[in-house]
């Protein structure tokens, strides 16, 4: 699909005083789970808005499939969206919401249906989405954003208000589309939430990209090589560690190794025969790569107040 | 494939008024609202038979002021819901052309108000004929039927004068208050000036005492303005509100 | 939280009536940090100036010279008078009397084109009258027959008594008898001239010793409503009167030999209609006049208009409240702020009690100070224009002021409170705007003045009585509609049903406040 795109280019925009974007610029690609992560006020809505066509920037384009969205003939069959999950009328039922939707797009009630099986909506469709509690509205959100068959999907925090199930569920939902061959931009400000979910992603903060990567990259210069040994001998480990080149900081139970790879200091210790409890490579986590890299932006954050959080 | 878009928005529309669910009792408002009023106001306005000086298909149709209220929270509350909930972001997602929206908005609410309407109309002068002595006004006359026409017009452009006003405003509360002042305000202001001048130029002007001089049947020569242009008059009020909306709507973030 | 662990600052306040005063201070705290509603009041008081000082009127007074000034001659209770009548007169000194037989009353009205035609005016009337000189708005006593009211005694312009009923002619005359005695004038009535009846006494305090007394003439302005949907008109103009009477009788000291006739308060460009004049006959005389000795009001049968008309921008002001008041509780609706609302001050009746305070205080003030300007400036605009105002003392112009502002307080309340029970803007405004505004523009315009006054006896729009300014007379027939600023009910009889209204609405919104789920 090769219309299955969202390009972002120098995207500025001010709300006053306030710089929500600052020369945004990132590509959203098919087949794979892109996540748009940065502290709240970083410009991530302000983004989506403007690339649904709803905002429009100072400066900078944001195209779909190589067009603007407000050009498009048939949007919902382009993109599916999920801004605010809450922006319903109460009054009207879930299937109903779903049905005005389908007739914009001159799609049929079976779609509507389907889409509505798919969210795992079937037992409370016909009754009035003011009463949905936040994750039902959440799926709601997600019902109507695959309504139109969309090969890109955009979502603002669509883990917001989710149980531990509805979670699973989503980041089944999220492989499933990506593998389907979608592009999919999730937006998140806890970096946790994309564990095992995106495979790339744009992390954003004051309105411009920090960083633009795949996860296994981030992870990797996050995690250094460092590799944890708990042993009942620290002394003698780290002699014969230190001599093979490595540096050891032991601390309390466990000592770090840094200039070793855990096979090689695995190897070493058995040479030796010097006992050991555990030898692991050290594993850093989304939120520790995201913390560093955006350690910046939130300072700025915290300093400046509440920016502009549209 | 621009008609197909139109039609789909309308279709969207009319999915979209038809499932909320005040919209069924609103057209009941409008309509029992008008009635009563109408039967109400010509009640009181009963003369002595043969000795009637009053106009009795005006009369009849007095309702229209009380029933345009209703008409006017239905145009408001079609727009003006979206607004208040956000749910005007997915309608923009799903419909990006910002004039299909608005058009098809006003054709599906004109077309309800149009059915409202004519039956709150033709139901009121029933009431005129069962309550009034005779001789009854009657739809072969012309200028009975243009004064019963007009009506149904006339809350037409009162519901496109909402909905553009809610759409320039986009607070629902605000815009009801507007559209209100600007109806009742004219006559009321109308009445306290006494310069004859000033008063004939504020008839005019104003949407309501403008506008419902088409429901006129008698002394025509002396109306400030005749009974189509008066309505004419109301159509440039609606005209400029929607086109404003239209102007906002493309202009401004949603 | 235990004292002592506690650090967090407290406002000593509202530490009585269980922190009232705490709950209105956050309700007002809500209110004025919300810029559009702080708006939507300044605009408020802002249009009630607006309208109330634009020129959109003019007339003629003062404009074409300094013979083109109103002015009216005011009466002895202070009041402005009309005093404009044919007066056949010789000085009476001292105690005395004058009795005379009336024996037919005519006239001639107007017609909507240049002509005339025969007729009466209700309060067309003849008799006999004491006066205090020929001084416009001087004191007098009178007993006469009148067009459609009988026999009358009036005495000083606004006092009137009701003597023997029905009208005169040739066959059923009517006798008529005054009597001075000091400051004492009483009035007989009589349909043979043998028996009378005593109709009533005035006591006019300061009567000088030499007055003058005889018989006299005059016919009040003629009105004529014509009602239509959207307009109401009317049709006015003068009228005339004649009558004649005859065994003329005087008691005591008439030291002049012979009746003079006077036009007092003669129409400069006076039309056929408005001529008078009086001839002696065998035993009697035929006087006629046109004009009435009556208090002086504005609207169709008389001149000017009243300083209420400056106020009519209380109904703009009043939406643009009405909105701010409906959203001051839908707010809290919109977003579940009513759940942060409920769990800070759980009672529910206080907290809706306390909005109510916050948004009748904010009404209050803003509406005193647009009202206030219009009350001190408006007249002033008016009359700069060449529009005559009349006249109204300062404990009326404070009642105006303090009436609107009350009333757009008590329309806020009530306005919150149909927010309440509805909790949907749109509709509230709505209806708040249809219970106020319509009932008064219905009544100006489309009703029948029955049904019009019904209108403003029992909906809210009765309390724009309370900027009723000049007091309605029976004895003076006009038009008396709110156009005209009159009002069925009195002023604070009317501004009391509308908080009627609005105390049933606050009731069943806090029944519903109470009983629904938030």
């Amino acid at each position: 699909m090769s219309d299955a795109t969202i390009v972002v280019d120098g995207l500025r925009k001010r709300f006053g005083a306030a710089v929500a974007l600052d020369g945004m610029s990132f590509t959203v690609r098919p087949g794979q789970v892109t996540g748009f992560v940065g502290p709240n006020g970083a410009g991530k809505s302000t983004t989506m808005r403007v690339i649904l066509g709803l905002d429009a920037a100072d400066a900078g384009s944001a195209l779909v499939g190589g067009r603007p969205y407000r050009s498009l003939r048939r949007p919902l069959s382009q993109v599916g969206s999920l801004l605010d999950a809450g922006a319903l009328q109460p009054s009207r039922t879930a299937r109903n919401h779903l049905r005005w939707l389908a007739r914009s797009q001159g799609l049929t009630d079976r779609r509507v249906d389907a889409v509505i099986e798919r969210a795992g909506l079937r037992t409370v469709a016909r009754r009035r989405a003011g009463g949905f509690s936040l994750g039902m509205r959440q799926r709601l959100g997600i019902a109507a954003a695959l309504l139109g068959d969309p090969p890109v999907l955009m979502m603002d925090e669509p883990f917001n208000g989710m149980d531990p199930e509805g979670i699973v569920w989503m980041r089944g939902l999220l492989r499933s589309l990506a593998t389907e061959g979608r592009a999919v931009l999730v937006s998140s400000h806890l970096m946790g939430e994309l564990q095992d979910t995106a495979d790339h992603l744009v992390v954003v903060g004051r309105g411009r990209v920090i960083a633009d990567a795949g996860v296994a990259e981030l992870l990797a210069t996050a995690s250094g090589d460092r590799v944890t040994l708990r042993t009942t001998a620290p002394p003698e480990a780290s002699a014969v560690l230190t001599r093979a080149g490595a540096t050891v900081a032991t601390g309390p139970g466990a000592a770090t190794i840094t200039g070793l790879a855990a096979e090689k200091v695995v190897a070493l210790l058995g040479e030796s025969r010097i006992p050991f409890s555990e030898v692991s490579a050290h594993q850093a986590t989304l939120e520790q790569a995201y913390l560093e890299l955006t350690r910046d932006a939130v300072e700025f954050h915290s300093a400046a107040g509440t920016g502009a959080s549209r | 494939m621009r008609p197909a878009g139109m039609r789909y928005a309308l279709h969207a529309e009319w999915t979209k008024l038809r499932t909320a669910p005040g919209t069924v009792w609103l057209v009941l408002a409008v309509i029992a609202l008008t009635v009563a009023m109408s039967a109400a106001v010509t009640a009181a306005a009963r003369c002595p038979a043969g000795g009637c000086a009053v106009d009795a298909a005006r009369t009849s149709l007095s309702g229209v002021e009380l029933g345009q209220a209703v008409v006017a929270i239905l145009a408001v509350l079609a727009i003006g819901g979206e607004y208040s909930t956000g749910m005007i972001r997915i309608t923009l997602t799903a419909m990006p052309r910002r004039t299909i929206v608005l058009a098809a908005k006003a054709v599906v609410l004109s077309g309800i108000v149009l059915v409202a309407g004519t039956i709150s109309v033709l139901a009121s002068l029933l009431a005129g004929r069962l309550i009034l002595p005779g001789p009854h006004p009657s739809l072969e006359d012309g200028s009975v039927l243009r004064a019963t026409v007009g009506s149904v017009l006339y809350l037409v452009l009162i519901a496109l004068l909402s909905l553009g006003t809610a759409i320039a405003v986009r607070d629902p509360a605000t815009a009801i208050g507007i559209v209100l002042g600007l109806l009742y305000l004219f006559p009321i202001v109308i009445h306290a000036v006494s310069d004859p001048d000033w008063q004939r130029h504020l008839e005019q002007v104003g949407p309501m005492s403008a506008g419902l001089t088409v429901q006129a049947t008698t002394h025509l020569s002396g109306l400030p303005i005749g009974p189509w242009a008066g309505l004419g008059v109301l159509a440039t009020w609606a005209a400029a509100a929607l086109l404003s909306a239209g102007l906002l709507l493309h202009l401004r973030d949603a | 939280m235990t004292a002592g662990t506690s650090t967090v600052e407290r406002e000593d306040t509202g530490t009585g009536r269980d922190g009232f005063a705490r709950l209105v201070r956050a309700e007002w705290t809500k209110f004025h940090t919300v810029r559009g509603w702080v708006i939507g009041m300044v605009a408020a008081a802002g249009v009630i100036m607006g309208l109330g000082l634009s020129p959109g009127r003019q007339g003629s007074c003062g404009q074409n010279g300094p013979d083109s000034v109103c002015a009216l001659p005011v009466g002895p209770g202070g009041q402005e008078v009309t005093d404009n009548f044919t007066f056949v007169r010789r000085p009476l000194a001292g105690d005395g009397g004058i009795t005379v037989r009336v024996t037919s009353l005519t006239g001639l009205l107007p017609t909507s084109g240049e002509g005339t035609r025969p007729g009466l005016v209700p309060w067309a009337k003849a008799g006999i009258i004491i006066k205090d000189g020929t001084r416009r708005g001087s004191a007098y006593a009178a007993i006469m027959v009148t067009g459609a009211h009988g026999v009358r005694m009036q005495d000083d312009y606004t006092h009137d008594t009701a003597g023997p009923p029905g009208g005169v002619s040739v066959a059923s005359p009517r006798w008529l008898r005054l009597t001075r005695s000091g400051d004492d004038v009483s009035g007989y009535a009589s349909s043979d001239g043998t028996h009378w009846a005593r109709v009533g006494t005035a006591r006019l305090a300061g009567l000088p010793a030499t007055v003058q007394a005889g018989p006299f003439a005059t016919s009040p302005q003629y009105t004529q409503v014509i009602n239509q949907p959207l307009s109401t008109g009317e049709v006015s103009g003068p009228s005339q009167a004649t009558a004649a009477l005859d065994h003329v009788t005087l008691q005591g000291a008439w030291p002049a030999a012979t009746w003079t006739g006077d036009e007092t308060g003669a129409f400069s460009n006076a039309s056929p209609l408005q001529r008078g004049g009086f001839q002696q006959t065998a035993g009697g005389f035929t006087v006629t006049g046109s004009g009435d000795i009556a208090p002086a009001v504005p609207g169709a049968a008389g001149l000017g208009t009243t300083i209420t008309q400056t106020l009519v921008g209380t109904f703009a002001g009043l939406i643009a409240m009405v909105v701010v008041a409906t959203m001051f509780i839908t707010a809290e609706y919109r977003r579940g702020l009513v759940r942060t609302t409920l769990t800070a001050s759980p009672r529910r009746g206080r907290i809706l009690a306390a909005k109510a305070v916050v948004i009748a205080a904010v009404t209050f003030v803003t509406g005193l100070a647009g009202a206030a300007v219009v009350v001190v400036f408006g007249p002033g605009v008016l009359r700069a224009n060449g529009v005559y105002v009349h006249a109204t003392t300062t404990f009326t112009e404070v009642r105006l002021v303090v009436g609107t502002a009350a009333l757009l307080a008590v329309a806020a309340v009530l306005a919150l409170a149909l927010g309440m029970v509805v909790r949907r803007g749109v509709i509230a405004v709505t209806a708040a705007v249809v219970v106020i505004v319509l009932p008064y523009l219905l009544a100006i315009t489309g009703l029948p003045t029955g049904a019009a006054r019904w209108l403003l006896r029992i909906t809210p729009a009765s309390a724009f009585a309370v900027q009723q300014s000049t007091p309605q007379y029976s004895q003076v027939d006009n038009v008396y509609t709110p156009v005209n600023g009159y009002f069925p009910l009195a002023p604070w009889a009317g501004f009391a049903v509308l908080c009627a209204w609005a105390a049933l609405a606050l009731g069943l919104a806090v029944l519903l406040f109470r009983r629904r789920d938030a």
